[in-house]
């Protein structure tokens, strides 16, 4: 996003921070990228890690230095070994309003581990070895993540392959040989997406899960090297189809942060209806889908009422029901129909209350949802969790409210936060906040919107290189972009990081002790979170 | 749990009557384009083949061919020349065979 | 079609007997298993629809179900990512004969993706496809003409459109 907020005045908890890595002052921006040598990386992290509000959004890497000579090979041929290695931490500072990039160049094998001191890290850790053959120092086992059995040393990474293949295995388990482990999937229910889970189970409470994505991995990072940004966009909104809004308007930031644009006022309002029309619409899923896991038929088919209006409301304002085609870089594609808005959108909110009010007085219910799927404050924040599954555990992070662009920043949002970390918990803060959509619509929507501004065609030749991040507050959470463009504008490198691929690491902890056959479930539409989303 | 029963009886039958009947709801839906033959020069047709991002859209000598099985109804084609590409509002597409859904579109000064 | 005499007369009338054999097993009550081959998660959504009160697809005689040995057709999204065809066709291999296969969604038809190492870009070379869905992805409408399309209880429309907009048919 880009920013257009007056500056917030650095705190000077953030001043210390920054002249400790020999930088003055946090200057204007929302995004703050700073350059650590390897060497000192594992002190920054810890300097990083304990300050005030700080939290590990995203670590990925990319091949070549940190000014972006980034090897735009798009054939996928490896950058050749011993070539250089560009890691990148992304810091939610979330309390200062800023994000902190820090750079570091490794040129050997490995690099300081960072899972040691933020676990969240350990995912990344993983993905990262798989796609450059980097490893944290310190042996810890890495696990595959990506790239199935299969792939051998000529299979397509976005760097060099890995010394020795990451291994299959993954969850601890403590259970002495008194468990039973099966595989389910990834083939699973009808009409949801494959997946595989590990189950180790001693009787009937889970002991353990693990999940394999690797089933549905599509290299979508891999496949945008060396597109323009417009034709790469068509790819973002298809990684994830129910957080297309999200992760496409993430996307869209950070090519507009790297080319220095500002879209319209207008296209930022639509962007935004946009965005919470895609929120109000999967959390009326996840409705759904909670009443299917609990058998609660009758709730079900309210919630899908509720969901099938929301989605023609997303039809008749801006032409596709999951709201495909709306952002775009520099904007967005075309007029909403605001008439349709204001006509169509309380009679379908309308129908997701009743269907909540009820299940809200619906004691049999109720007891499914309470007390399952615990998640604490302190595994959110280990694990670096973000949307509603963090928020219902305490943690009140919130991207509109933290890092707001244009217009959040000038409507005042109630972040919706709970306490319990339960499944009900999670339910809860999805109903607040699709009632906080329905009231920001209402009046982000008096803002007359428009289409956008066109992306100048190329950069053309003899512009420097550049590069920028980009995020959204989708509805599963933080959605987060970063793209390095060459000098004609085309793309070096792009890291996608949907919400999703933060929170499944925190799917396993929330079933740990639950009845694998009928908890399971309920927790996973509780999360609502894509497979998609992650394989990416 | 007379609750949800009341509420139900109240809401009504919402289901669809389709396909005895049309369904409103249908013109709502994006739908693959429809070609003005008349005007798609060779170098029209380029350009929209060139814009397609799922390669829906190829140039076979004097003609456009369109695959409609590859179309996600997107509309840049349209957005790209809306003299040459409109909405066809068809959305009834499935079809039994393969060959049925390409269509092979006359460029402008074809001769009959 | 170029004519080719008999041999050609022939092939229709198999092909027309196919299609009562089709209608007359699955016409009125048919079992359907879901594959997730690869899709962003938006088809399986209007999958998932079909069965919620707009549509409703049970009024028609069509059931889900998550046996493949129950299932009399397989319904496939996604573009056949590699990592993903030993499921794939184990699944298929699961279903008894006689069963239709329906490509659902434009990767499954070839769009999207493009044939790479990670993906095929359709599940064409993959399965036996049967019955063809566009879409991206394809409304619970279209998903509901395309079954009845499956089971020759509503004639195939898009063979008779020219997507021209001078109203004259080729």
């Amino acid at each position: 996003m880009t920013a257009i907020q007056p500056s917030v005045a650095s705190r000077p908890g953030l001043s210390d921070l920054l002249t400790g890595f020999g930088q003055d002052a946090a200057g204007d921006g929302p995004v703050i990228t700073l350059g650590v040598p390897v060497a000192d990386l594992e002190a920054a992290v810890r300097r990083i890690a304990a300050y005030p509000g700080a939290r590990l959004a995203d670590v990925f890497a990319s091949a070549g230095s940190p000014a972006g000579d980034g090897n735009s090979a798009r054939d996928g041929s490896p950058a050749g070994d011993g070539s250089p290695v560009t890691l990148r931490l992304v810091w939610g500072l979330d309390a200062d309003h800023r994000y902190l990039i820090t750079e570091s160049l490794v040129e050997g094998d490995s690099y300081p581990s960072l899972s040691a001191i933020a676990p969240a890290a350990f995912a990344e850790e993983c993905e990262i070895y798989e796609q450059f053959g980097i490893r944290p120092a310190g042996g810890r086992p890495l696990n595959r993540v990506a790239l199935p059995p299969g792939a051998g040393p000529d299979w397509p990474r976005l760097g060099r392959a890995p010394a020795e293949p990451p291994r299959d295995v993954h969850a601890p388990h403590h259970v002495g040989g008194h468990a039973f482990e099966f595989p389910f999937g990834p083939v699973r229910q009808v009409a949801v997406e494959s997946l595989y889970y590990g189950l180790v189970t001693s009787g009937e409470e889970l002991v353990d899960l693990y999940l394999f994505t690797w089933h549905k991995h599509r290299g979508v990072e891999w496949r945008m090297r060396g597109m323009a940004p417009g034709e790469a966009l068509f790819y973002v909104e298809r990684t994830e189809g129910l957080g297309a809004v999200g992760n496409s308007w993430a996307f869209a930031a950070a090519v507009e942060a790297a080319l220095g644009l500002e879209p319209p006022q207008q296209a930022m309002a639509a962007r935004a209806i946009a965005l919470e029309l895609e929120r109000l619409y999967n959390h009326a899923a996840a409705t759904a889908a909670l009443c299917q896991s609990t058998g609660l038929v009758i709730g079900q088919a309210a919630a899908e009422i509720a969901l099938e209006r929301l989605l023609r409301v997303n039809a008749a304002v801006f032409g596709h029901r999951y709201l495909f085609g709306v952002v775009d870089i520099g904007g967005t594609r075309a007029d909403l129909d605001a008439a349709a808005l204001r006509s169509d959108l309380p009679g379908a909110y309308a129908e997701l209350e009743r269907a909540a009010d009820a299940l809200l007085t619906t004691n049999s219910f109720l007891d499914r949802l309470e007390a399952t799927g615990i998640l604490t404050e302190e595994a959110a924040r280990r694990l670096g969790l973000v949307g509603p599954v963090a928020r219902a555990t305490g943690l009140a992070a919130d991207t509109r409210a933290d890092h707001p662009a244009r217009p959040y920043g000038e409507f005042p949002l109630a972040v919706a936060v709970a306490d319990t970390g339960d499944v009900l918990a999670r339910f809860r803060v999805m109903l607040t906040e699709a009632a906080e959509s329905v009231r920001l619509i209402g009046e982000i929507g008096r803002t007359a919107a428009g289409p956008g501004l066109a992306l100048p065609p190329g950069a053309g030749p003899g512009q420097p290189a550049s590069s920028g991040l980009g995020w959204a507050e989708s509805s599963r959470g933080e959605a987060l972009a970063w793209v390095a463009l060459d000098g004609s504008g085309r793309i070096t490198r792009a890291r996608l990081r949907p919400a999703a691929v933060r929170n499944w690491r925190g799917f396993d902890d929330a079933c740990r002790s639950q009845n694998v056959f009928t908890d399971i479930p309920i927790i996973e539409a509780s999360f609502w979170l894509t497979v998609a989303g992650t394989a990416r | 749990m007379p609750l949800w029963t009341l509420r139900g009886l109240r809401r009504g039958v919402v289901t669809t009557r389709y396909p005895a009947r049309p369904d409103a709801s249908a013109q709502l839906l994006p739908t693959p384009p429809a070609f003005r033959p008349e005007v798609l020069t060779p170098d029209l047709a380029d350009r929209l083949v060139a814009v397609c991002p799922s390669r829906a859209l190829a140039r076979d000598g004097d003609m456009l061919v369109f695959y409609v099985g590859a179309c996600t109804a997107c509309g840049r084609c349209r957005a790209e020349a809306p003299e040459a590409a409109g909405a066809s509002g068809e959305f009834e597409l499935a079809t039994t065979a393969r060959e049925h859904l390409i269509k092979r579109i006359p460029l402008a000064g074809r001769p009959t | 079609m170029t004519g080719q005499g008999t041999t050609e007369l022939t092939v229709q009338e198999n092909a027309e007997e196919l299609r009562r054999t089709v209608t007359r097993l699955f016409g009125r009550s048919l079992h359907i298993r879901t594959l997730d081959t690869g899709s962003c998660a938006s088809c399986e959504q209007e999958i998932r629809l079909l069965a919620a009160p707009h549509y409703d697809l049970h009024r028609l005689g069509f059931f889900f179900t998550p046996a493949p040995r129950h299932a009399d057709l397989l319904m496939v999204t996604g573009p056949m990512v590699r990592a993903f065809e030993n499921a794939a066709r184990k699944t298929y291999d699961a279903i008894p004969d006689p069963k239709i296969v329906v490509a659902t969604g434009a990767c499954a038809l070839g769009g999207v993706y493009q044939p790479d190492p990670f993906t095929h870009g359709g599940v064409g070379e993959t399965l036996p496809v049967d019955v063809w869905i566009p879409g991206c992805p394809p409304s619970p409408l279209a998903l509901l003409q395309g079954l009845l399309v499956a089971v020759g209880r509503l004639a195939d429309k898009v063979k008779d459109l020219d997507f021209t907009l001078n109203g004259t048919p080729q």
